[in-house]
């Protein structure tokens, strides 16, 4: 997982407009069971690694938080019925399926990026703006997403 | 305790993330040149409204001591006019100019000069919190005592013109007797074109409370009346400096019956008696010293 960190940085690097974020997958796949503040917490640092190489001290710290609070919320959103039942240590394609873990990494990415870029502008009043790389943005990562989570597959 | 923690554990990941968010907002504006200059920017615009209204809000606080300020400046200066009013010297008899500090008290100096330009009147900024109009003998009350060295007898003015005179002193307010009062008199004259100030006296009759009426007028006078000639203290009560606004005449003069050698004017009052508000209560420096001369002339 921390290499896959270090490597998204690398392909988000490549392009200034075309922002690829991957690592809210990382939260996304961190255990179930996970405590809400240790969430938060853990997005900040994430967040902040990121801030390191990009030399934006803060602005991924920040949306970093907010995935992690967000978190248990859209995974409630797309629990099945009668909730987790525990067999799955993590939410990934090969414990709740396709759909429901692309549906609930959409939603997720979406809050994250939308955050992202509004913290990044830091005012609404480029609104039309932070919209449209917003989409970009999310279009792109979400290809990476489906394709690193198909090519290794995380069981844990 | 218990309750605490159970709060915590339930709103713990609000709580981290406002903490951590609130760290990272101030990384980015640390941090960052773009997102520094937007904050500093909007900081600027929010602050100075923020001061804006604090002013605002202060200047509304010192509201009243501004108004206080400035109706205590104003006494000074209705104080300044009066008193030059008294001492008008007839320079058109001299054959130079004499230029002198007319406010400057210059006692124990033999001059003619010295002797009428000593200060004379002091004004006394006061608030109106009684006032009747309504009943034949009106009252006022304000909010000047003794402890501002307010006595019986001073007269009562407001910007506009005269109000009453004081009667009752305590120590904290006084009882004015308004120009509404059939006991009143007050020494007033026309202004008339020609220069002239003929002095009469201001009664009221009762009923209308804009109207009063100035008697005793010599009825030779009848035809430099006008409707609008200027009615104003005549300066010789020593209550009431010179010259300052009563009303205007408001009718043709009629002679009196009762002395049908004088005039009857009807007079309205410039000060409207039902929103008087600010006054000032008239300190005449030598109050004592002419009081004193004329009991001694009337006991004779």
């Amino acid at each position: 997982m921390v290499v896959q960190v270090l490597l998204f940085k690398q392909v988000a690097l490549a392009g200034p407009y075309f922002t690829i974020l991957l690592y809210p997958l990382l939260l996304l796949l961190l255990p179930l069971q996970a405590a809400t503040p240790y969430l938060v917490l853990l997005g900040f640092a994430t967040g902040m690694t990121v801030d390191f190489f990009y030399g934006s001290l803060g602005v991924h710290a920040s949306a970093g938080a907010f995935s992690g609070l967000i978190r248990p919320g859209v995974l409630g959103a797309f629990a099945p019925k009668g909730g987790y039942s525990g067999k799955e240590p993590i939410f990934a394609p090969a414990y709740v399926g396709w759909q429901t873990f692309l549906s609930a990494a959409a939603l997720f990415f979406g809050l994250h990026i939308f955050w992202y870029f509004s913290v990044d502008a830091f005012t609404f009043v480029y609104y039309g703006m932070i919209t449209l790389k917003s989409a970009l943005c999310f279009g792109l990562s979400m290809i990476f997403v489906v394709l690193y989570t198909a090519l290794f597959n995380p069981k844990n | 305790m218990g309750n605490l923690l159970q709060l915590f554990i339930r709103f713990g990941g609000f709580v981290t993330f406002v903490l951590v968010e609130a760290f990272c907002f101030f990384l980015i504006v640390q941090y960052n040149e773009k997102q520094d200059a937007i904050f500093t920017h909007s900081w600027g615009i929010f602050s100075g409204r923020i001061l804006e209204r604090q002013q605002k809000a202060l200047d509304y606080i010192g509201l009243s001591d501004r108004v206080d300020s400035l109706t205590k400046e104003n006494a000074v200066l209705q104080a300044e006019l009066a008193n030059t009013r008294v001492f008008q010297m007839p320079y058109r008899d001299t054959q130079f100019l004499v230029l002198r500090d007319t406010l400057r008290k210059v006692d124990g100096s033999d001059s003619v000069i010295d002797k009428t330009t000593r200060p004379h009147y002091e004004f006394i900024a006061a608030k109106v919190v009684g006032n009747s109009i309504t009943s034949t003998n009106n009252w006022l009350m304000i909010n000047r005592g003794t402890e501002d060295q307010v006595k019986p007898g001073m007269a009562v003015v407001s910007g506009l013109g005269i109000v009453g005179i004081t009667r009752h002193v305590d120590r904290r307010f006084s009882m004015v007797l308004s120009v509404l009062h059939r006991q009143s008199r007050i020494s007033a004259a026309l202004k008339l074109k020609n220069g002239e100030l003929p002095a009469g006296s201001i009664v009221w009759e009762g009923g209308d409370p804009a109207m009063v009426t100035l008697r005793f007028i010599p009825k030779h006078f009848i035809e430099f009346i006008e409707i609008g000639t200027p009615v104003v203290t005549s300066g010789l009560s020593g209550m009431f400096p010179k010259e300052i606004s009563i009303g205007t005449v408001f009718d043709k003069p009629e002679a009196d019956i009762e002395n049908p050698y004088f005039l009857n004017i009807k007079v309205r009052l410039r000060q409207d008696m039902s929103s008087v508000q600010d006054v000032y209560v008239v300190k005449n420096a030598f109050a004592t010293e002419m009081d004193t001369l004329q009991t001694k002339t009337a006991r004779q």
